[in-house]
């Protein structure tokens, strides 16, 4: 489901970059450009947030509910000309709950596992060959990945909409398990200890990125780190029901790598400058490694 | 069903035209403080209470964003990043003009629920300084940003959806075509 839409994503603006030299320079924007007027190479879909010719407004909806289909996105396109004013509750509810989901499914499938330049489903497969092999090889190897994948700059529908269930649910999720297995005196300060480690690890993670010319807002950043803190709920849980030490070695390294995996694959696309990624991935990596080394120890 | 009736627009939740959208979105708005003032007479576990009083405040939050804004007053907002450059923009959302009546009791029961809860936090903000009890400062900070974005990106809404208002009736007296103008106007409305 989620693969063509993928292909998409990244065959369309690749051969734009390729063919032809000047279109760079087309992808600078001018300074007084509107925002509405940008013409977006990158992100196909962004193209239904720009305001529609007007005729109606049931032309407009069609349009876009055309375009997304065209891409086969699914999910809601929140710039649409929909009203959401006079729906019900139950749609609300209903729309955000899928829309949480999806985010967490790409934390669930890291794309960049799976290989994050395939082109076509076929490839899958080899290149999920290729990606094993390269696992061992470590952290190195993944982060001159990045460089390869960044080079694809691809987005995901999930950096658009951001929403701070994720961060919430699972950090307080993450800091309780903590706690869990601390002695009673220290239980508190274990407790909001990790909490504000986490948030302000992602604040740190942000700022990093931010500053070496990350084209991501701060809400985007935190939402999408708080969802990859996931597979360390679970590290957490396994510490909570008193994992033998010897097996969370592994088990744990495991999880790490892939938080740091679905970490990489989101915010890569992010435009950090090229040759800095890896930059830009070790404070997400130390990050990760921190809160995995507490579960350990806990 | 009435009884001898108080003033339309008075603070009684009987003159509600959401009764039930009203009273939940009262409930999350006070529950969260009175867990927060009063949760430690009952238990001893102040992670317990952080936990439940965050998880109100965050609940709350949805709630008065996603449903209560536009049941009561007619109102919503939200924030999208363009993911070409990172920069995120307000959206807001109000009803079309004509369409909906919006209820004197209800909305003036959100604007009051919508800028005391700040104004509550801030307090307790202070307090929490004033007796070095700094263990709680994360919490009450967390539910400043909560309910202060809220209080802002509602009255901003407000103005704005004033303005589209007018407009949209400047247009062609508040037909189909003036009124997706506005709204098309009130859709990318920029910070």
């Amino acid at each position: 489901m989620a693969a063509p839409n993928r292909s998409h994503y990244q065959s369309t603006p690749q051969v734009d970059l390729e063919n032809n030299d000047e279109d760079i320079h087309d992808l600078i924007d001018p300074d007084d450009a509107d925002l509405n007027s940008f013409d977006d190479p990158l992100a196909p879909s962004s193209s239904t947030s720009r305001p529609l010719p007007q005729g109606s407004i049931t032309s407009a909806s069609q349009t876009a509910t055309a375009l997304s289909s065209r891409w086969g996105l699914s999910g809601e396109d929140r710039a649409a000309p929909l009203n959401t004013i006079d729906e019900p509750v139950s749609a609300t509810l209903l729309r955000d709950l899928s829309a949480i989901w999806s985010k967490l499914k790409e934390v669930l499938y890291p794309k960049y596992l799976f290989g994050g330049s395939m082109s076509s489903i076929s490839d899958v497969r080899n290149l999920r060959l290729a990606q094993a092999r390269e696992e061992i090889v470590g952290l190195a190897s993944r982060a001159m990945d990045a460089d390869s994948l960044l080079s694809n700059n691809h987005m995901s529908s999930g950096l658009r909409d951001w929403d701070l269930w994720g961060p919430l649910v699972f950090c307080l999720l993450l800091s309780t398990l903590l706690s869990l297995k601390s002695r009673e005196q220290q239980r508190e300060v274990v407790f909001s200890g990790v909490f504000a480690m986490v948030w302000v690890g992602m604040g740190v993670v942000t700022v990093q990125i931010r500053l070496l010319g990350g084209n991501i807002s701060f809400a985007q950043s935190v939402c999408i780190i708080g969802y990859t803190l996931f597979p360390l709920v679970i590290a957490a849980l396994l510490s909570a029901v008193s994992l033998i030490w010897i097996a969370r070695i592994p088990v744990y390294l495991v999880l790490v790598g892939w938080s740091l995996a679905a970490g990489v694959s989101i915010l890569g696309g992010s435009g950090v400058v090229k040759n800095r990624v890896g930059l830009a991935v070790y404070p997400l990596a130390v990050f990760y490694l921190g809160l995995g080394c507490l579960c350990f120890i806990s | 069903m009435e009884q001898p009736q108080p003033a339309p627009g008075s603070l009684s939740w009987r003159l509600s035209s959401h009764p039930i959208t009203l009273l939940t979105f009262l409930g999350f708005r006070v529950s969260s403080l009175l867990v927060y003032l009063f949760g430690l007479l009952f238990t001893d576990n102040l992670v317990m209470i952080f936990i439940i009083t965050i998880l109100l405040l965050a609940a709350d939050f949805y709630y008065l964003k996603n449903i209560a804004g536009r049941r009561l007053v007619g109102l919503r907002w939200w924030n999208e990043v363009d993911p070409s450059t990172g920069d995120s923009h307000w959206v807001f959302e109000s009803s079309e003009p004509g369409s909906k009546v919006i209820n004197a009791t209800d909305s003036r029961f959100f604007w009051i629920a919508i800028y005391a809860q700040p104004l509550f936090w801030i307090a307790l903000a202070v307090v929490a300084v004033f007796s070095f009890k700094f263990i709680w400062l994360p919490l009450v900070a967390i539910a400043l940003v909560l309910t202060i974005t809220n209080s802002l990106a509602f009255s901003r809404c407000d103005k704005f959806s004033q303005a589209s208002n007018i407009a949209g009736s400047a247009f062609n007296g508040g037909n189909l075509a003036g009124s997706i103008a506005s709204n098309m106007v009130g859709r990318f409305f920029t910070r």
